[in-house]
C-alpha cells in the first residue's frame, strides 16, 4: 500500500503545484462543454464530506487495503485499481474537458465550433421540412416528387443528429464504457456499428452455414441485434443447449437500432424432427408469440413472461431430439408485423393450433411479416434428454435412430482384361 | 556456460537456433581440436575416422541440414519476425484511457480541420470556374458583335506553337525570389 501512494507522489505533487493557478481560468472558459456531467461529479463529492472518510468511504479513493476490505463486505467493490485511487484521493479530479492541454483544447474548440454549425443545419433543415410540408401537393409537384424529397431531407436531417455529435469524447468515452442512451441517436448509430462490425457478421455467416436462411426462410436481412439467454447465461449463435437447461424458455435482449416502437413477431422453428416414415425431417413450431412491442429502449422480451391471452400463440415447448438423429436446429426469428400494426390476436389463435409442420414461410405470407433478426441454438440428445422427454410426454424415450445402412455393391472386377 | 548477449539471444530465438548449442560450440571444438592433436601425434589420420569428428563442427541445424533444406516457413515472416523482435524495435505506443481519448480528440479535429479546407478549396475552385464561364457567356451574348469576340478568344490556335506560355519563360521556383523585383534590370548592351 505505502509503495502504491509513494509512487503517485511525485504525480501529485506535480498536479498540485500545476493545477491551481490553471484551473480558474479554464473554468471560465468553458462556459458550456460539451456534456456537464462534471458539475454533477462535483456536487456528489461535496455532499459526504460529513462524515470522516473512514467512517463511509468512497469506493472511487479508497486505498487502504482495511477499508477497502471493509468495502467490499458491504458489498461494493471499489474502482479501478489501488494505484489509481491512491493517485485520485489528492487530485483536483479536473474534468476531462477541462484538462490543460494546449492542443486538445485548440481541438476541442474547433470541434465545438463545428457542432454549433452544424446545430445550426439541423434547424434550419427541421425548418425546411415544415415548409416542404405545409405546400400543398399540387404545387410540390406530384405526390411522388414530394415523398421522395421528404424522405431525402429527413435522411439528411438523421445524418447531421449523427455528424453532430460523433466528434464528441465524452460521447465515445460513455459509449464504450456501455453508459450510453439508445433514445439518443448517436448512441444507437455507435452500437449500430459496433454490432455489424462483428457480431452480425458471426451471426450470419452461422444461420447461412447451416442453412436456416434457405431451409426456414428464403431470405432474412437481420437489422435488430437478437442476443438469447437461457437463464442468466448467454448463448451464441449456432451453441449447443443443453437439454434441461432448454426446458424453460429463453430470455431475448432485442436491440432496436431505429427510433419509434415496433410490433413484432417472435417465433421460435426447429426444422430438423426427423420423419421416419418418409426418411426425411419436418418443422416443428416451438413457440410463437405476436404483437411483442420493443423499441430501442425497452429491449428485454422474457418469452415466458408474455401475457398469454393477448400475445403468446403457441407456448413454450422444450425442445427434443431423438437419441441418434442429427443435431436440431432451433431459430429464432423476429419479425416486423406490417406498419407496426397489432394482429388479430384471436383470429390467429384460433388458425394457428398446431405446432407441426408449421412452415414459416407460410406464415410470413399470410400475416405479411418480414424478418428483422435472427438467432439460432441447437440440440442434440444428451444425458438429461431422455428425462426430459418423459416429462413432456414424449413416446418412444428409448428409442434409438439408426442411419439405414447401406450394402456395398457385390465386388465385380472391372475389365478384367487389363489385370491379366 | 557463456551467456549471449540480449541481442543475439533474442535473433537466436527469432530464427529458432538452440541457445544451448551455439553457446557450447565452443567446448566442442575445443574437444575435437584436442583429439585430433592426439590422434596425429600418435600416427596417420585416415579419412574414415575424421568423418564423424567432422560432423560435430556443422553449424547448420539436423533439420536444416536435411535434403530440401527443412521447414524454413515463409520468407516475409521471418523478416517480420526478425524486425518485430528485435530488441531495438521500440515498444508499441501505449496510452492510458485519458490520454487516448485526447490523442482522438485532436485527431478528430485535425481531420475536421483537413476536410473543411479541402471543401472550401473545392468551393473556391468551383466559384472561379463559374465566374469565368458566365464572363464568357456574357462576352458571347452582350458584347453585340454577334460573338466575334468571343469566337477570338476561344481560338487555341497557334498558343503553344508560335509563343508558349509565359510561366515557362523563366525558371520555375518554390518561391518568389528575396527581393521582389529588380526593377533596376537591364538587358545587356551588345557590343
Amino acid at each position: 500500500m505505502a509503495h502504491c501512494e509513494r509512487a503517485a507522489k511525485p504525480l501529485l505533487q506535480c498536479l498540485q503545484k500545476s493545477y491551481p493557478r490553471a484551473l480558474p481560468t479554464l473554468q471560465v472558459q468553458s462556459t458550456r462543454a460539451f456534456q456537464t456531467t462534471a458539475f454533477a461529479r462535483e456536487e456528489a463529492q461535496a455532499e459526504p464530506k460529513s462524515q470522516p472518510f473512514h467512517k463511509a468511504p468512497d469506493p472511487a479513493l479508497v486505498s487502504s487495503p482495511r477499508l477497502e476490505r471493509r468495502l467490499i463486505r458491504q458489498g461494493v467493490s471499489p474502482i479501478g485499481s489501488r494505484r489509481r485511487r491512491a493517485a485520485l484521493q489528492s487530485s483536483p479530479n479536473v474534468p476531462f474537458e477541462q484538462l490543460p492541454y494546449q492542443c486538445f483544447q485548440e481541438a476541442r474548440k474547433v470541434l465545438l465550433a463545428d457542432r454549433e454549425e452544424k446545430l445550426k443545419e439541423i434547424v434550419s433543415m427541421r425548418e425546411k421540412i415544415a415548409r416542404l410540408q405545409a405546400v400543398p401537393t399540387e404545387e410540390a409537384g406530384g405526390e411522388q416528387v414530394k415523398k421522395s424529397r421528404l424522405v431525402a431531407m429527413e435522411l439528411h436531417l438523421e445524418r447531421l443528429k449523427i455528424l453532430a455529435d460523433i466528434n464528441d469524447p465524452l460521447v465515445k468515452k460513455k459509449f464504450e464504457d456501455g453508459q450510453g442512451d439508445m433514445s439518443k441517436p448517436i448512441y444507437r448509430y455507435l452500437a449500430d456499428r459496433k454490432w455489424r462490425e462483428y457480431r452480425r457478421k458471426i451471426l450470419v455467416q452461422r444461420i447461412t452455414q447451416m442453412k436456416v436462411i434457405p431451409d426456414v426462410l428464403p431470405h432474412c436481412d437481420p437489422v435488430v441485434d437478437t442476443k438469447l439467454y437461457f437463464g442468466r447465461s448467454p448463448v451464441q449463435p449456432g451453441e449447443f443447449v443443453n437439454s434441461r437447461v432448454s426446458t424453460s424458455a429463453p430470455k431475448l435482449d432485442v436491440q432496436l437500432f431505429d427510433r419509434g416502437e415496433k410490433l413484432v413477431t417472435i417465433a421460435v422453428v426447429d426444422s430438423d424432427v426427423p420423419n421416419v416414415e418418409k426418411d426425411g425431417f419436418d418443422y416443428r413450431m416451438h413457440y410463437l408469440a405476436v404483437n411483442v412491442p420493443i423499441s430501442a429502449v425497452s429491449t428485454k422480451v422474457d418469452l415466458s413472461k408474455l401475457s398469454s391471452d393477448s400475445q403468446v400463440v403457441l407456448p413454450w415447448l422444450p425442445p427434443v431430439a431423438q437419441k441418434g438423429s442429427p443435431y436440431h436446429r432451433l431459430s429464432v426469428f423476429i419479425m416486423e408485423q406490417k406498419d407496426s400494426k397489432p394482429l388479430d390476436f384471436a383470429a390467429v389463435k384460433a388458425k394457428e393450433t398446431t405446432r407441426d409442420n408449421k412452415l414459416l414461410r407460410t406464415l410470413q405470407a399470410r400475416y405479411h411479416l418480414k424478418a428483422i433478426g435472427a438467432h439460432l441454438f441447437r440440440t442434440e440428445w444428451d444425458s438429461t434428454m431422455a428425462e426430459v422427454m418423459k416429462e413432456n410426454g414424449y413416446a418412444e424415450v428409448d428409442m434409438e435412430l439408426r442411419r439405414k445402412r447401406v450394402e456395398p455393391l457385390p465386388y465385380k472386377r472391372r475389365n478384367p482384361s487389363t489385370f491379366r | 556456460m557463456r551467456s549471449l548477449s540480449p541481442v543475439l539471444a533474442s535473433l537466436a530465438n527469432v530464427f529458432k537456433i538452440p541457445i544451448s548449442q551455439t553457446s557450447t560450440r565452443p567446448s566442442v571444438t575445443r574437444v575435437c581440436n584436442e583429439t585430433l592433436l592426439k590422434k596425429s601425434t600418435s600416427g596417420p589420420v585416415t579419412s574414415a575416422v575424421q568423418a564423424p569428428a567432422a560432423r560435430s563442427f556443422s553449424t547448420t541445424n539436423a533439420l536444416l541440414k536435411r535434403k530440401g533444406g527443412g521447414p524454413r516457413g515463409d520468407r516475409r515472416v521471418t523478416l517480420i519476425r526478425y524486425f518485430l523482435h528485435h530488441p531495438k524495435t521500440p515498444r508499441p505506443l501505449r496510452f492510458s484511457r485519458t490520454r487516448y481519448l485526447r490523442h482522438w480528440t485532436i485527431h478528430r479535429a485535425w481531420q475536421l480541420f483537413q476536410a473543411q479546407q479541402r471543401r472550401s478549396e473545392q468551393l473556391e475552385l468551383q466559384r472561379q470556374w463559374q465566374a469565368m464561364n458566365a464572363a464568357c457567356e456574357e462576352l458571347r451574348t452582350g458584347a453585340g458583335d454577334g460573338g466575334k469576340l468571343f469566337r477570338k478568344s476561344m481560338n487555341k490556335r497557334g498558343v503553344f506553337r508560335d509563343l508558349f506560355p509565359i510561366e515557362y519563360g523563366r525558371l520555375q521556383t518554390e518561391a518568389p525570389s528575396q527581393e521582389g523585383w529588380n526593377h533596376e534590370w537591364k538587358r545587356m548592351e551588345k557590343k
